[in-house]
């Protein structure tokens, strides 16, 4: 079964300096029908105005990552991490038994575009912790590069967080093709991140998304013109 | 979500109050609380705060880092942390002296906390607390690790205002 979440139908906010648009409830958005997808909970595009952010703030028993499209993001918190995070790099903050820590957009002229993810952490009150690394960008170009997942040393690097999820980046050209077997039980979330692609013959423009359950296998196929970029989610 | 709201509010020039704030806060989040973070605005003029190159350094990253208590805050904590420089509460005594005209503090908690614990800082916060009808439950430690000190004050507040919340 395929669920299409159109953009234009995600819940919106403007305060200005941040323009954002939420696949799930969140904040001043709340819709009982959109609580989040399995173990993810919220998946937030955000657009950061240059040297605005979010200020101090705290967050208890959940697997947070950032996934930058433009721009970049300075992240400050209360286990002393300080880090300016960009395109092609990962951060990911288990918030665990707890964390402060703040987050805006570390240019003074150029806008910053990122997505927010949240999962639901499988144990709750764990350690805090922060993960953040870079990889080439051809890493994912015509394939799925694991970006995050519940292993931890893998090769190539990514973010260990205590879920049993995995998500995945992709960019496709036009007319590219992979495939993803998804294995029984199991249950997936595309989500268009720039440009066009097609799911399973499904065409997913920036800021769709699409809920996935009882398929054995997905067909990513970059659409349009350039192709696209998207986030898959493997999920329990 | 957390079941207990607790609003932090603080005062700082140099960073140590604002450290003390943020375990404190850290703490709270711990026990389960939502929690809200809020600086106090300077009184001081803006020539005096220039002179100072570390104050003023810190002002600016401050003034990105929080907002200002609002109106709504107060109602919506169950509990307000209160940090002060040992050096100057008058900026945390203004603050909490103003909540009476907000609305009613009955009930709620007031957990001030200040370096050192020092005792001129605190008292007239306590005071102010009082008078406006706030529980105020002391930090009463002391110890060689405030940081600490202050995430397990943070704990604390919040399971008392979690108990309070249980009988009320």
């Amino acid at each position: 079964m395929l669920t299409l979440r159109k953009a234009e139908e995600r819940g919106k906010s403007d305060l200005g300096w941040l323009k954002s648009y939420h696949t799930f409830s969140f904040g001043g958005y709340s819709d009982p029908n959109h609580m989040g997808f399995r173990a993810l909970r919220v998946l937030n595009d955000d657009r950061v105005a240059p040297g605005k952010g979010f200020g101090a703030h705290g967050h208890r028993d959940m697997e947070i990552l950032s996934y930058v499209l433009e721009g970049q993001l300075a992240h400050k918190d209360s286990m002393g991490e300080e880090h300016v995070l960009g395109p092609n790099e990962v951060q990911a903050m288990s918030a665990g038994s707890g964390v402060i820590h703040s987050e805006f957009n570390a240019s003074e002229t150029e806008p910053t575009h990122f997505f927010q993810i949240w999962l639901v952490p499988g144990t709750r009150g764990i350690k805090p912790s922060y993960q953040q690394f870079g990889y080439d960008p051809n890493e994912k170009r015509g394939t799925l590069r694991l970006i995050a997942g519940p292993e931890q040393d893998t090769n190539p690097r990514s973010a260990f967080i205590n879920q049993d999820a995995r998500m995945y980046a992709a960019v496709l050209g036009s007319g590219e093709t992979i495939t993803y077997p998804i294995a029984p039980g199991r249950h997936a979330w595309v989500q268009g991140a720039a440009g066009d692609i097609e799911v399973n013959g499904i065409p997913l423009a920036e800021g769709d998304g699409l809920a996935v359950s009882d398929e054995s296998s997905l067909t990513l196929r970059g659409a349009g013109a350039c192709g696209g970029e998207l986030l898959l989610f493997d999920l329990a | 979500m957390g079941d207990i709201n607790a609003l932090v509010v603080f005062y700082s020039r140099y960073g140590t109050a604002e450290k003390l704030a943020l375990a404190a806060g850290l703490g709270a989040i711990q026990a389960d609380a939502n929690i809200r973070l809020r600086r106090v605005a300077d009184r001081a003029d803006a020539t005096s705060i220039a002179a100072d190159t570390n104050w003023k350094k810190n002002l600016d990253r401050m003034n990105r880092d929080y907002v200002a208590p609002r109106p709504t805050d107060p109602i919506w904590a169950d509990v307000i942390i209160l940090a002060t420089p040992a050096e100057s509460s008058s900026e945390v005594e203004s603050y909490v002296a103003s909540l009476s005209s907000i609305g009613s503090m009955n009930g709620k908690l007031a957990a001030p906390l200040a370096p050192g614990n020092r005792e001129s800082a605190l008292k007239p916060i306590y005071s102010a607390a009082a008078c406006c009808g706030l529980i105020v439950t002391p930090c009463g430690e002391s110890s060689s690790d405030p940081i600490a000190t202050a995430t397990a004050f943070g704990q604390r507040v919040t399971e008392m205002a979690r108990a309070l919340k249980r009988t009320s």
